[in-house]
This record gives C-alpha cells, sequence and structure tokens, in this order.
C-alpha cells in the first residue's frame, strides 16, 4: 500500500518534470529502481499528452471569440439597461412622429423599404412599433411580426452585401427581439388553443431548409360552427406561415453566406443561428 | 494579467474585458478537454463554445468559496459532455469500440506510430469515469494535480492513484497487454 502510494507520487513527479521539459530518460536515470515499471507508464501519458495537446482550427477559433464576445455584448446590455439608450429611444420616437404628423404619411410609405444605412430607417422601426402596438387581435399581431422578421432577414442580407459586419450583428439582435415578439404571442396562443397540434409545423423545417410549401395547402378548411374551431384554424394557418417563412428566411441566409465577404460571415453566422433558434422556438412554442 | 479571483469578481459585474481574459485562458484548455471526451473535433467546437455561452448565461451564480474557477468551468464543460454523449447513439459506440479492439494485431507495434485522437478517445472510453476525467483534465487540458483535485472534488492523494491506474489501463487497452 505504502509502496504503491510512493510509486503513484514518483509517476506524478516524473509527469510534471516531463511537463516542465525533462526527457523520460532523466526521470528514469533519477529513479533506477523503478525505472522498468516507470517507462511504458511515462511513454503511455507522454503519447496521450501529445496527442491531446490540439489546437482548435483557426477558424473555429475566430467564429467563436466572435460569437463570445457577441453573447457577452448582449447579455451586458440586457443586464445593465442604459438610460441613454432608453433616452434616444424616446427622442428618436418622438422626432420620428414628428415628421410622420408634419410631413404626412409619405416620409412613412418612403421609410418602409429603407434600409438601416438610411436615415429614414430610425422612422420605419418606430412606424412598426406603432403598428404592432395599434394592432388588435394577437394573431394579427403574430402576422405582423413574421412580416417584421422578413424585413429584417432581407436588411441582413443587404448588410452582407455590403460587407457591414457591425450592422448585420445589430440587426440581427432586432430580429433575435423580433422572434422573441412571436414566442411571446405564441405562448398566448398556445395556451388559448392548446388541444390545436399542427404536423406541419416541425422545427426540423429549418435544419433542412426545405422549399416552401405554399400556404394554402396546410390551410385548414373555412370555419364550420364553433367561435374555437375558427382560432383552432387561424392558429394552423399561422404555424404554417411561420414554417414557410423560416425556411425561406433561413435559406436566404444560407444562401447569402456562400458569397458574403469574409470579414461578415462570422455575424452572418449568428444570423442564422439567431433566426434558426428563433423560429425553431416559435414553433415549439406553438407545439 | 490580473489574478484570476479579481477577474472573475468583474466579470461577475459584467465586465467584458475580464470576461474576455479568462475566456482566453481557458479556450484552449477546454476545447482540448472536450475533444478528447468526445473523440470529434466538430463536435468539440460545437461543445467548447456551448461551455463558454453557459459560462456567461450563469456567471452571475459563481460563488467564490475556495474553489478555483476553473472547477466551474470544466463542470459545465462535463455536464455539456455528458449531455451530448447521452444523446449519442448507442450503436455508433459498439461500432466505434469494435474497430479498436481489431486495429492493432501486435501490441508491440501499437506504440511504433503515433497515437490518434480519435484512438486516444476511443481507449479512454475503457477506463471508469474517474479515471477518464483525470486523463483528461490533466493530459488534454494539462492542469496540475492540485486543481485536478479541486475540480474532482477528490485529493491530491486519491487523483494520484486514479492517474496511475488510469495510463495502466490506458496502455494495456491501446497495446492488448495483460
Amino acid at each position: 500500500m505504502k509502496k504503491d502510494r510512493e510509486f503513484e507520487n514518483i509517476f506524478d513527479e516524473c509527469l510534471e518534470r516531463m511537463a516542465r521539459g525533462d526527457t523520460i530518460m532523466q526521470c528514469l536515470e533519477s529513479n533506477l529502481e523503478q525505472a522498468e515499471q516507470l517507462e511504458p507508464l511515462l511513454r503511455m501519458a507522454q503519447a496521450a499528452r501529445e496527442t491531446s495537446a490540439i489546437l482548435p482550427r483557426p477558424e473555429f477559433r475566430a467564429r467563436a471569440r466572435y460569437e463570445f464576445h457577441s453573447a457577452l455584448q448582449e447579455v451586458t446590455s440586457k443586464k445593465r439597461p442604459s438610460l441613454f439608450g432608453l433616452r434616444t429611444r424616446l427622442v428618436t420616437a418622438i422626432v420620428a412622429l414628428s415628421i410622420i404628423l408634419v410631413s404626412g404619411g409619405g416620409t412613412v410609405v418612403m421609410a418602409s423599404s429603407s434600409m438601416p444605412d438610411n436615415p429614414l430607417y430610425p422612422v420605419k422601426l418606430v412606424s412598426e412599433e406603432m403598428q404592432l402596438a395599434l394592432t388588435p387581435s394577437d394573431i394579427d399581431k403574430a402576422e405582423v411580426c413574421v412580416m417584421q422578421a422578413d424585413r429584417r432577414v432581407d436588411e441582413i442580407v443587404y448588410l452582407a452585401d455590403k460587407g457591414d459586419a457591425q450592422q448585420v450583428h445589430v440587426t440581427a439582435g432586432r430580429l433575435d427581439e423580433c422572434l422573441e415578439t412571436l414566442v411571446e404571442i405564441a405562448s398566448l396562443e398556445g395556451a388559448e388553443a392548446a388541444a390545436v397540434v399542427g404536423e406541419e409545423a416541425l422545427p426540423g423545417a429549418l435544419t433542412a431548409v426545405p422549399e416552401a410549401a405554399p400556404v394554402e395547402e396546410a390551410a385548414v378548411d373555412g370555419p364550420t360552427e364553433e367561435s374555437a374551431l375558427i382560432a383552432d384554424g387561424d392558429l394552423d394557418e399561422l404555424k404554417t406561415t411561420v414554417v414557410c417563412h423560416a425556411a425561406n428566411n433561413q435559406s436566404a441566409l444560407l444562401r447569402k453566406l456562400m458569397d458574403a465577404p469574409e470579414s461578415v460571415k462570422p455575424a452572418l453566422h449568428r444570423a442564422i443561428t439567431v433566426s434558426a433558434n428563433g423560429y425553431e422556438q416559435v414553433l415549439t412554442t406553438f407545439d | 494579467m490580473q489574478d484570476e479571483e479579481s477577474l472573475v469578481r468583474r466579470a461577475k459585474q459584467h465586465d467584458q474585458e475580464a470576461f474576455a481574459q479568462l475566456y482566453e485562458k481557458y479556450f484552449d484548455k477546454i476545447y482540448r478537454y472536450v475533444a478528447l471526451k468526445v473523440g470529434d473535433r466538430m463536435e468539440a467546437e460545437d461543445i467548447t463554445q456551448q461551455v463558454f455561452l453557459k459560462a456567461i448565461k450563469s456567471i452571475s451564480s459563481f460563488k467564490w468559496k475556495g474553489f478555483p474557477f476553473s472547477s466551474w468551468l470544466f463542470r459545465i464543460a462535463h455536464n455539456q459532455v455528458v449531455d451530448y454523449l447521452r444523446k449519442k447513439t448507442k450503436r455508433e459506440a459498439v461500432a466505434l469500440d469494435d474497430t479498436l479492439l481489431t486495429s492493432d494485431d501486435d501490441p508491440q507495434l501499437a506504440f511504433d506510430h503515433k497515437l490518434d485522437m480519435e484512438q486516444l478517445a476511443l481507449a479512454t472510453k475503457k477506463l471508469t469515469r474517474a479515471q477518464q476525467e483525470v486523463i483528461s483534465l490533466r493530459f488534454a487540458a494539462e492542469l496540475p494535480i492540485a486543481q485536478v483535485a479541486k475540480v474532482m472534488g477528490r485529493s491530491e492523494g486519491a487523483v494520484k492513484a486514479l492517474q496511475h491506474s488510469a495510463v495502466l489501463t490506458l496502455r494495456k487497452v491501446l497495446t492488448g497487454t495483460g
């Protein structure tokens, strides 16, 4: 027992010495009595150590670092809501509202097709927020969110084309917020119509990136008797819509990844992850 | 680089720079630890990334009670690996094991060629869980014995004994010697 302990200590000491640069032979010379027993074990340990000493691929290292910093930034900004940020948002809303009141609907129409690098883009965001707030039913709100998510994806594709990684990152954050709102609505709807199980709403559709199925195919026949049935049909239709839009958006982002500049790819990867996870969460919530 | 305790304290207060330093310090170690456990580079990449994302989410729950930050981080990595292995099909594992056992006819030749990661990962599967943990922490993550002991919640003596028996068994498995 004592001998075993002694040997274990010697073996460990040799391993430490080897980690510091000593050779196996040097260790054996200092422990002649145990050399015969030690040698095969030290060779095995050295082989295991050398084999394990692999380095992450540089592209993985770069992608992982980028995602880590993005996640860190997101968490930090969520944990510490900035007063400055809130103020900026409020000011933007007031300015946007003033523009709308002064110039009428024309500005809003022009802003609706603006991209994040356009001065009218804040007006687009505010008008979207207002549209969501003024939409009465949850189902309609969800549809608004689906459309807004489409716009965010279009914007990401546009920004990726321009090579603006920073804005791709910011817009992916907006896409995430949009899908989170959709999850909230889906959870309300899901609770109200818990009995509905839509076979079309398969989360796997996101990873396979299937061709978009026509919405009509899965739509439930028109309302028959009870109002509950109307709600069920709406929900089914909404789920089908989400599946189609999710697949289209995911496929657009993946296509863009093929020809985007290298500098934008980490940000695009993140946008793809945000989109896949977000839509999957929406569909899981529906189920 | 600042001492780890102060970095962790700052990271808990959402100091990005402090967290980034901890990330750089442990990234390679965690990756190697995971890679040896799963024996697949691509899976190891995914899991490593998850480990650090989880760390960001739960850093506020970390309490400095004499246990190093590394033991908390390796615990997250361990849990992620366990989750991954649980999901892997049993059939796959059996097929790989069979390949390993028939790969070397001559035991003496086994060490003449360089071990590859998959071979080593498969061989470690023949060890007990505690032995596997020691091999991964000691040889892949390159932690000193005192830190391995803290990560595993065992005495240094117990870890040294596990280390000895693990290397002995590993050799037997890889060379086919009884």
